[in-house]
């Protein structure tokens, strides 16, 4: 009894805190996603009457498109990730070698650039190198393999580590070459990382848009982009409708992967899925 | 060792393997018969798993040569050396099925569908798992993992059984059962197998011969009743049960028999195969269990004056420990035979050894 009193105390503090950092995370989204059911024409809130008019906007051929445009260069992004990350991964977790520590630094150093200094240098780049016509799609590809590479290698690393290595060994003992050992034994155990990796890239570039502004070309235009460029004309409700758009996207995306692998015991906590 | 390549099932010579600046094995030679168990014993870091692993191989010797089955293995992978290896966690797949487990090494070997479910069940049974093919390992205790673990290294009847330390993850008296288990079936079987552990008891129990390691290289290698008996060195004589040594000076020395002043002026003829100078300085040995307590000298025995100076009751024997007068602490081991005659801390007797009990080991 007097146990349960002495922790009601913290509780209490834990669960008020767990309250408001909610209240700041989901507040602004909730109040976004009321604004874009506004009648009238300024983002107000608490909003003035119900139409589904800016839904409409949102809806039109003109957001749609860049939309579409930032899912497939997301998933473009996530599917590059997984290529060079899960090798790199293995590469770094299993192989002592001479320029490893160059290779880590190589791998994990964008995570410490600001998205903005690598789209400018990636921007200098393609015009320099008389690369101009790759500046859009290929170019934004390249730049946001660059900045999500970094969590798809943590991620699928930190899965890597957690499997003995004798397990490979195991496998070749019993006749397993190499590449065979990988696929049938490492893969498996390690594939709620490389899909974590995959999630975790593809949220990245979905959201990005500080590498990306320097990166877009006509008809080539992720949707956070095109949002900045909106923003200049001010928060229209349109804005809000298009806002809850792009974060609904990741979240299916998530939510999707979720279901079908069950993310959540890697993400939180259980390597072994 | 003169073993040509042809006569053993497995062969080592020479074998060195270093990491970095470690020697890990150094100059190993080792020859086992077809159908032989040889238990790898020795202390931590000696090399005993490298070894496993140089003849797994799981890496490559730095120099030397080893056979399997008569081939010239050592440049191979160790996925074509046709091996059987059980490891100290068994690293059983944990996203396999118990028969997944043991059927992975022969669907590497394409054998069809039809044998591979035959010769799973076939393993199973062996290891007394049958009707738990279904399960996953992480369902497993740890003596049924254990039996997966050899399920699978047996099924593809491989050249040679390689276990390494494979009891130590078990509780005392699952491991006890263990080893007498694994040992039944090796004979039956009669797969040639090499056994790493650093526990003497198994090693007794179970081995046709032990190679007792020091340092990275085989100290002694003989069956466990001469590497009990005849220790070749203080090592083995100290890493094998318990041994009391007292330092000793060569009197005559003969071809077979060699006479040892020791202690308390103290003079024995002990039978060596060791070929020892007059004059030179020396060990001799006496197991606990050998020696025993006396009120007074007794005639062509070694006897030495000494003080008790603790009693441990153990049940089924007691601890006596000694110290000899002028001489080192001893332990003597008296058989519980219903007559326990009283001895008391501080009492004087006579440590006494016959010759035959007694042991001479190079200084
Ligand atoms: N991969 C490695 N890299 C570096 N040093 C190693 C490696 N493997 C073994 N060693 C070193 O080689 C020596 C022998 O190691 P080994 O594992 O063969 O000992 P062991 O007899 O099996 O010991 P244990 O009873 O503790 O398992 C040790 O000094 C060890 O530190
Ligand atoms: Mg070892």
């Amino acid at each position: 009894m007097s146990l349960a009193r002495r922790a009601a105390g913290p509780w209490r503090a834990l669960r008020w805190t767990v309250a408001v950092i909610y209240l700041f995370m989901f507040g602004p989204i909730l109040i976004t996603a009321a604004v874009s059911f506004n009648a009238s024409n300024r983002s107000q809130f608490p909003p003035q009457g119900f139409s589904l008019r800016w839904w409409g906007n949102a809806l039109s051929e003109e957001w749609l498109e860049p939309v579409l445009f930032s899912l497939q260069l997301a998933g473009a992004t996530a599917a590059l990730c997984v290529l060079l990350g899960a090798p790199l991964a293995f590469i770094l977790t299993r192989q002592r070698f001479r320029g490893r520590e160059v290779l880590v630094a190589l791998t994990l150093g964008p995570l410490m650039l600001p998205a903005l200094v690598t789209g400018v240098g990636l921007l200098q780049f393609f015009q320099y190198m008389g690369l101009r016509d790759y500046i859009g799609f290929p170019s934004l590809l390249a730049g946001h393999v660059v900045i999500s590479l970094p969590f798809a290698v943590r991620t699928i690393a930190i899965s890597l580590h957690g499997l003995p290595p004798n397990l490979e060994l195991a496998a070749m003992s019993l006749g397993a070459g190499r590449a065979r050992a990988l696929w049938e034994i490492v893969v498996p155990l390690a594939k709620s990382g490389i899909i974590a990796g995959a999630v975790f890239a593809f949220v990245h570039s979905f959201t990005d848009v500080n590498l990306s502004i320097f990166l877009a070309a006509p008809g080539q235009i992720p949707v956070t982009v095109k949002i900045m460029g909106f923003l200049e004309f001010g928060f229209a409700p349109t804005l809000a409708a298009v806002s809850v758009i792009t974060l609904i996207v990741p979240l299916t995306v998530v939510g999707i992967m979720q279901w079908l692998f069950g993310l959540g015991d890697f993400i939180y906590g259980d390597a072994r899925g | 060792m003169g073993t040509r390549v042809g006569e053993a099932a497995l062969l080592l010579k020479g074998i060195e393997k270093r990491f970095g600046l470690v020697t890990a094995v150094r100059g190993l030679d080792l020859a086992v018969a077809q159908g032989e168990f040889v238990t790898l014993l020795g202390p931590s870091g000696c090399g005993k798993s490298t070894t496993l692993g140089l003849i797994a191989g799981f890496f490559p010797p730095d120099a030397g040569e080893i056979y399997l089955g008569g081939r010239h293995v050592e440049n191979l992978p160790p996925f074509a050396r046709d091996i059987g290896v059980v490891f100290q966690d068994y690293a059983l797949f944990p996203h396999m099925t118990v028969a997944q487990n043991v059927a992975f090494g022969l669907k590497m070997r394409r054998v069809d569908r039809a044998e591979i479910n035959a010769r799973v069940e076939e393993a199973l049974d062996l290891v007394k798992l049958g009707g738990l093919g279904s399960r996953r390992p992480l369902q497993l205790s740890g003596g049924q993992r254990q039996r997966v673990a050899l399920a699978r290294a047996l099924v593809v009847r491989p050249t040679v059984l390689l276990l390494d330390e494979p009891l130590s993850n078990l509780d005392l008296k699952l491991r006890e059962e263990m080893r007498a288990e694994i040992a039944a079936l090796q004979r039956r079987l009669a797969i040639t197998t090499v056994f790493v552990t650093h526990d003497q008891g198994e090693a007794l129990a179970m081995s046709d011969r032990i190679a007792v390691m020091n340092a990275g290289a085989i100290e002694q290698i003989g069956r466990p009743t001469e590497i009990y008996e005849r220790p070749a060195t203080r090592f083995v004589a100290d890493f094998i049960g318990r041994t009391n040594v007292m330092p000793a000076t060569v009197g005559a020395a003969g071809s077979t028999q060699v006479s040892l002043v020791t202690v308390q002026g103290a003079t024995i003829e002990v039978a060596t195969a060791h070929s020892l100078a007059t004059g030179a300085r020396a060990l001799l040995a006496v197991r606990p269990e050998r020696a025993t307590l006396a009120t007074a000298p007794v005639a062509d025995a070694l006897s030495l004056r000494a003080e008790v100076t603790q009693i441990l009751y153990l049940g089924a024997s007691r601890e006596i420990h000694l110290t000899l007068d002028d001489g080192p602490a001893v332990i003597v081991d008296l058989a519980n035979d219903g007559r326990e005659p009283p001895i008391e801390i501080g009492d004087r007797v006579w440590f006494v050894a016959a010759p035959a009990s007694c042991l001479v080991l190079p200084a």
